[in-house]
């Protein structure tokens, strides 16, 4: 009997092998515990879980998506260990990284030399993956460094009655102060007076001493573009110090959430992911994978990561079988992806602009008349050409 | 006006976590870094207890202090009593691993969402006006918090009879013990009431700007102004941790907020090169460092 059991094992050996080769196989490296895995691990999750969803519906081409999640804790060293292992050990067709841009390096390292494609989902868009790009680098995160003020400040042009005696808050991190330097000189362009520029650490135990500062300045409107904590823990100082101007921020994956706890009329986020609250059919199935997959996260912190679900599906379905890093990367090049109202249109990328061609934002706040998140201004399109 | 609020506040903070630092080394001759972890524990212990007595306030912030001060002595008894007659440098990296196991386990068991514990409780952080000044509830419970902690330490210390064993542990605990004092009863207090200092600053630093993994990086930022002020002297904690405010506010104020997050250790810096013993610290206990 025992000789019949080890005769079965030893022929299911190669046989589950055969199946994990029989699957389109892609590798996550994210920080899906650490300090900063609030950020990241919602999206991770939910990715996973739509993949799942696609797989349960027959999978892609008829093959199952097979995702391996490694977690790198947003440490460097540990991205590089889990980039090798997935190009290495599980032979990944596509490399995803979920994490703090100080894991890009590492892994672009390993992506070129063993030419996979490094899709970043959920991460910071790095500026190769806008045009000209990398030939190896994808991003469909929201956010868009220069773009993102670009509309924060046609919204406040628009929206100003009085002329514009602009605040700027962001967190001591490179690309925040990067993009609060931008904002900062293209104001001056739009006619705004740019009174002062705040930057706090990350994280400061009481925000009030910056906030005081940018009060004694008199701003009418802020616009601030950091990590969610700096950027709402700035407005609760500010609003507690007195001050009665308007906030416009980064709509973060807990955005919806924070705007129902806020509740302050003046409180405006700019975003590109359409809010649950529009109640789309996408967002049915968003509730409904999320409800299967058990996932934890509120459901309004997913939409990040079902857009990169529909990007890879999207991919994967117009890479032929047998799937190569080239065929994946061929795929990539020239893909247009229907957001399903996710966005304000499709994301496309081309050979030559692999963050999206043209970019979608809107805002929104809260309504204390109607108790409900409201639009402040739909879809306005940016082309991205630079 | 208003600065001078803001370096109260921020002391407030720095005082009531540096006041478990000093707690420890004073009686045990320990440094504690867990210390953060602890804080962030006690402030999910809030949330926790803010979720299973909804409705009543006092009596989940009451359930969270108790808890802070039982996982002090659970962490005395289950791990830094086997570090007595070890090396200082064991017990330090016994509470470095500490550190590692608990933010794990909070991960593990909350999550990584950012928590409100001021909501879950009921209250919000209303703005009040002094002077020209103003301050949050939250801030005002926060000194209120302090001077109640180091008064209340300054009289248990001084008039009751486990505050002396207490000086006498620090003092010299072989001649404490063959006078009779309970070296391990003495300690386990030590930590409960560092635990509880700390949580009660973790639950309101978690009530003023939410509760998140980050809180542990507070808990070592508050570290210099123990240091400044002599890690030996409750005195010394509170002064350090007026001084690191003031030329933390000050410098946001008047010449550039960056230089915020290197204040802290600037100053410390400046203090080693002076007096490295601290402002109110012993220079003996230095030596033995």
């Amino acid at each position: 009997m025992r000789k019949v059991l080890w005769t079965l094992l030893a022929a299911a050996v190669p046989l589950s092998t055969a199946w994990a080769q029989d699957a389109y196989v892609i590798g996550v490296s994210g920080a899906m515990t650490g300090p900063v895995a609030a950020n990241y691990a919602p999206v991770v999750e939910a990715m996973k879980a739509y993949l799942d969803h696609v797989n349960g519906r027959g999978g892609i081409n008829g093959r199952q998506v097979r995702v391996v999640v490694l977690d790198d804790q947003a440490q460097p060293s540990r991205a590089a260990t889990n980039a090798k292992q997935l190009l290495a050990q599980d032979k990944v067709v596509l490399l995803l990284n979920a994490s703090l841009s100080s894991t890009y390096a590492p892994m672009i390292a390993e992506s070129k030399r063993a030419g996979v494609a490094l899709y970043y989902a959920g991460a910071v868009c790095p500026k190769e993956t806008y045009p000209p790009a990398d030939p190896l680098q994808f991003c469909s995160t929201a956010f868009g460094a220069n773009l993102d003020s670009q509309a924060a400040l046609a919204f406040i042009k628009k929206s100003a009655q009085d002329s514009v005696r602009l605040g700027l808050a962001a967190m001591a991190i490179p690309i925040a102060r990067a993009e609060i330097d931008y904002a900062e000189t293209l104001s001056k362009t739009l006619g705004m007076t740019p009174v002062e520029k705040q930057i706090s650490p990350p994280p400061a135990p009481d925000y009030t001493p910056f906030a005081t500062k940018l009060k004694d300045a008199n701003p009418n409107w802020v616009w601030s573009w950091s990590p969610w904590v700096s950027q709402v823990r700035v407005f609760e100082a500010l609003r507690r110090l007195g001050w009665n101007g308007r906030y416009v921020t980064w709509a973060h994956l807990n955005a919806e959430e924070e705007l129902a706890r806020i509740r302050d009329a003046e409180f405006y986020v700019v975003g590109t992911n359409a809010f649950m609250e529009d109640n789309l059919p996408i967002h049915a199935e968003i509730r409904a994978v999320a409800a299967r997959a058990k996932l934890e996260h509120p459901v309004s912190y997913l939409t990040e990561g079902f857009v990169a679900g529909l990007v890879v599906e999207q991919v994967l379905r117009s890479t032929p079988w047998p799937p190569t890093p080239q065929k994946v990367l061929n795929a990539m090049n020239n893909v247009k992806v229907d957001m399903k109202g996710l966005r304000g249109g499709p994301l496309e990328w081309t050979r030559n602009n692999h963050f999206r061609t043209r970019q979608y934002y809107r805002v929104w706040h809260w309504d204390p008349q109607g108790n409900r998140i409201v639009r402040a201004q739909d879809w306005q399109a940016i082309d991205v050409k630079r | 006006m208003q600065l001078a609020v803001n370096i109260l506040v921020l002391a407030s903070i720095y005082a009531l976590i540096c006041c478990g630092y000093v707690l420890i080394y004073r009686v045990s001759r320990v440094l504690s870094l867990a210390h953060g972890e602890l804080m962030m524990l006690a402030a999910y212990g809030l949330y926790g207890t803010a979720t299973l007595f909804s409705g009543h306030p006092v009596l989940a912030i009451a359930a969270a202090a108790l808890l802070a001060v039982a996982v002090g002595i659970a962490v005395y008894f289950a791990l830094m009593w086997r570090m007595t007659g070890e090396s200082v440098l064991a017990a330090v990296l016994a509470t470095i691993a500490l550190g590692i196991l608990l933010r794990g386990a909070m991960i593990l068991m909350f999550g990584t969402q950012t928590q409100h514990p001021l909501r879950d409780l009921g209250w919000t952080n209303a703005s009040l006006a002094i002077g020209e000044a103003r301050i949050s509830s939250v801030g005002l419970a926060l000194l209120a918090s302090t001077a109640f902690v180091y008064g209340g330490l300054a009289v248990f210390l001084r008039a009751s009879r486990w505050g002396i064993r207490m000086r006498a542990a620090g003092q010299h605990p072989l001649l404490a013990a063959q006078r009779g004092i309970g070296l391990h009863g003495v300690y386990a207090l030590t930590w409960g009431l560092a635990a509880f200092t700390a949580g009660i600053a973790g639950m309101l630093i978690a009530c003023d700007a939410g509760l998140e993994s980050t809180l542990v990086i507070i808990g070592l930022k508050a570290f210099p102004a123990a240091l400044v002020g002599g890690l030996d002297s409750l005195v010394g904690a509170l002064v350090g941790s007026l001084v690191v405010a003031a030329a933390e506010v000050l410098l946001i104020h008047y010449v550039d907020p960056l230089l915020s997050d290197v204040v802290p250790f600037a100053v410390l810096l400046a203090m080693l090169i002076v007096r490295p013993w601290g402002l109110f610290g012993t220079r003996e206990e230095l030596d033995r460092v």
